[in-house]
């Protein structure tokens, strides 16, 4: 080129002549964007970790002022070991949700996009750090609940790849849905009625057989009550059977969830 | 005033009043799948308790976060300035809340009434009891919203007393299912009063200590006309 040797062509001779790839760049990358992460919600991450301890301990104890004094040892129990889910699904749909939003208000997103580093380590940092923030919130509310009850739980090996699957599953879905859906009003709405479904109308607190027909039907679809079943078999005996089921469909919807958000992340404007 | 309210949000009302007969409607329905068999007394709490939810929350919820996002665009000041009492604002809100709410109490008793089985005694009671749970609603929120100056501190009472109106009072479940120390605290509170105001004019025999519960209330009203009052009242 005519101005190979001019300052245009020294500044271009001067960047890397092959595109970085492989795994130690990914690596690398993974681990910046996780300094970058821990560091740009630092201020965030206690609050989220907070709210979903009261909301999940919150609702075990309101749970047990509307069902009163004879409250049977079963019913308490269901109430306690469903205190976990609910913990961790408001950390997905309201910690995560919002941070999906904000970021992309602010137009975070577009700025992350643009850094050098692969988008799938970018995502993956953030997967990592709300994974890691929800597994306390996961143990702080079922040992509140327990207390609150009185109750003795009978915690399993299996509670580390519980409460680790579980996290991973409303860290993604939530992420997933917060990133696909383009306007914020619409995903604060889903969430808010999202909320309401699982507070009211879900099988976490209580058995799937008080549902009607066509609600249990639905929630044998939806990954709420497999996780409410996966973080129950793991702190307690007889009440949860064919739990492998319930792990291979949260495991299904953690894929799901990863592959639209694969499909978002790598989709260009 | 009126006026003004209608046509600022009316865009908003409709869809809260849904969300009004949604959220009253679904929590009467929802609140049976918590039992294998609901007694016949905890689904009467429920169904006669829901109302005051209803009757609150465009007052008590709605309006403070409107306000908090008037001062967050800067239109508070524009409002304040206009040339109409201040009070009238505060009546203005109390017809909006009224006119939004109504249509939920109705549809969250017959739905109530019709999953239950429940027979309801409803006496000419019910028209101050609606009157007064509304207003004090109404007047509660009008002082959240103007005596906190901060948006976010605002959204954050607003949002925790949701929490205490659905949980930790005794509006949908008697008080004696609440701890000792929080029935107590609840005395003071108006959710329970307004409860007890709402309860014993749809049903008989479940409540006592109406008056006590009125009184309360007026209590509560003038305590946050007087903040609220003294909020918008003062100059900066």
């Amino acid at each position: 080129m005519a101005d190979a040797g001019g300052p245009a062509g020294s500044y271009l001779a001067a960047l890397p002549s092959s595109i970085r790839r492989g795994p130690d760049h990914w690596l690398a990358s993974y681990l910046a964007m996780l300094r970058f992460d821990i560091a740009s919600q630092r201020t965030w991450l206690p609050m989220f970790i907070l709210t979903q301890v009261l909301f999940g301990t919150g609702m075990a104890i309101i749970y047990g002022f509307y069902i009163g004094p004879g409250m049977s040892p079963e019913v308490a129990l269901f109430i306690v070991s469903g205190a976990p889910a609910l913990a961790a699904i408001t950390a997905a749909l309201i910690g995560v949700t919002s941070m999906v939003t904000e970021r992309k208000l602010a137009g975070t997103w577009d700025f992350i996009w643009s850094l050098p580093a692969p988008r799938s380590a970018a995502v993956a940092s953030t997967f990592t750090v709300y994974t890691a923030m929800t597994i306390p919130g996961i143990v702080a509310t079922l040992a509140l609940a327990a207390w609150r009850y009185g109750l003795h739980l009978s915690v399993s090996p299996m509670a580390v790849p519980a409460f680790i699957l579980a996290s991973v599953m409303v860290t993604s879905a939530g992420f997933a849905m917060a990133l696909a859906i383009r306007d914020p009003l619409v995903t604060n709405v889903i969430v808010n009625a999202l909320i309401f479904v699982v507070l009211l109308f879900s099988p976490v607190v209580y058995p799937i057989t008080q549902l009607p027909g066509w609600l249990a039907a639905v929630h044998r679809v939806l990954p709420i009550y497999y996780l409410a079943q996966v973080l129950r078999a793991s702190v307690t005996t007889g009440l949860v059977h064919n739990v492998t089921a319930s792990y291979a469909v949260l495991a299904a919807w953690t894929v799901a969830a990863w592959v639209a958000t694969t499909w978002v992340i790598g989709h260009r404007r | 005033m009126l006026a003004w309210d209608l046509a600022d949000l009316r865009l908003q009302l409709p869809i809260l009043a849904c969300v009004l007969i949604l959220q009253g409607a679904g929590f009467v329905l929802g609140i049976g799948l918590f039992f294998r068999n609901i007694p016949l007394s905890a689904a009467t709490f429920v169904v006669t308790g829901i109302p005051v939810v209803n009757l609150i929350t465009a007052g008590l919820i709605f309006e403070p976060q409107i306000v908090a996002d008037q001062r967050a665009a800067g239109s508070y000041d524009f409002l304040q300035s206009m040339p109409a009492p201040r009070s009238m604002s505060a009546m203005a809100w109390y017809t909006v809340a009224l006119i939004t709410a109504l249509p939920a109490v109705v549809l969250t008793l017959v739905a109530g009434v019709a999953r239950y089985d429940l027979h309801l005694d409803i006496t000419p009671a019910i028209v101050p009891a609606v009157l007064a749970v509304s207003l004090t609603g109404v007047l509660m929120g009008y002082a959240v919203a103007h005596a906190i100056t901060i948006p976010m501190i605002t959204r954050l009472v607003s949002v925790s007393l949701i929490f205490v109106i659905f949980g930790f009072s005794p509006v949908m479940f008697p008080a004696g299912q609440l701890p000792g120390w929080l029935a107590q605290v609840n005395r003071w509170l108006p959710f329970g009063p307004m409860a007890t105001v709402m309860r014993s004019a749809l049903v008989t025999g479940m409540t006592a200590g109406v008056g006590r519960a009125y009184l309360a209330l007026a209590a509560w009203a003038v305590l946050s006309g007087l903040i609220a009052s003294l909020a918008v009242g003062h100059r900066r």
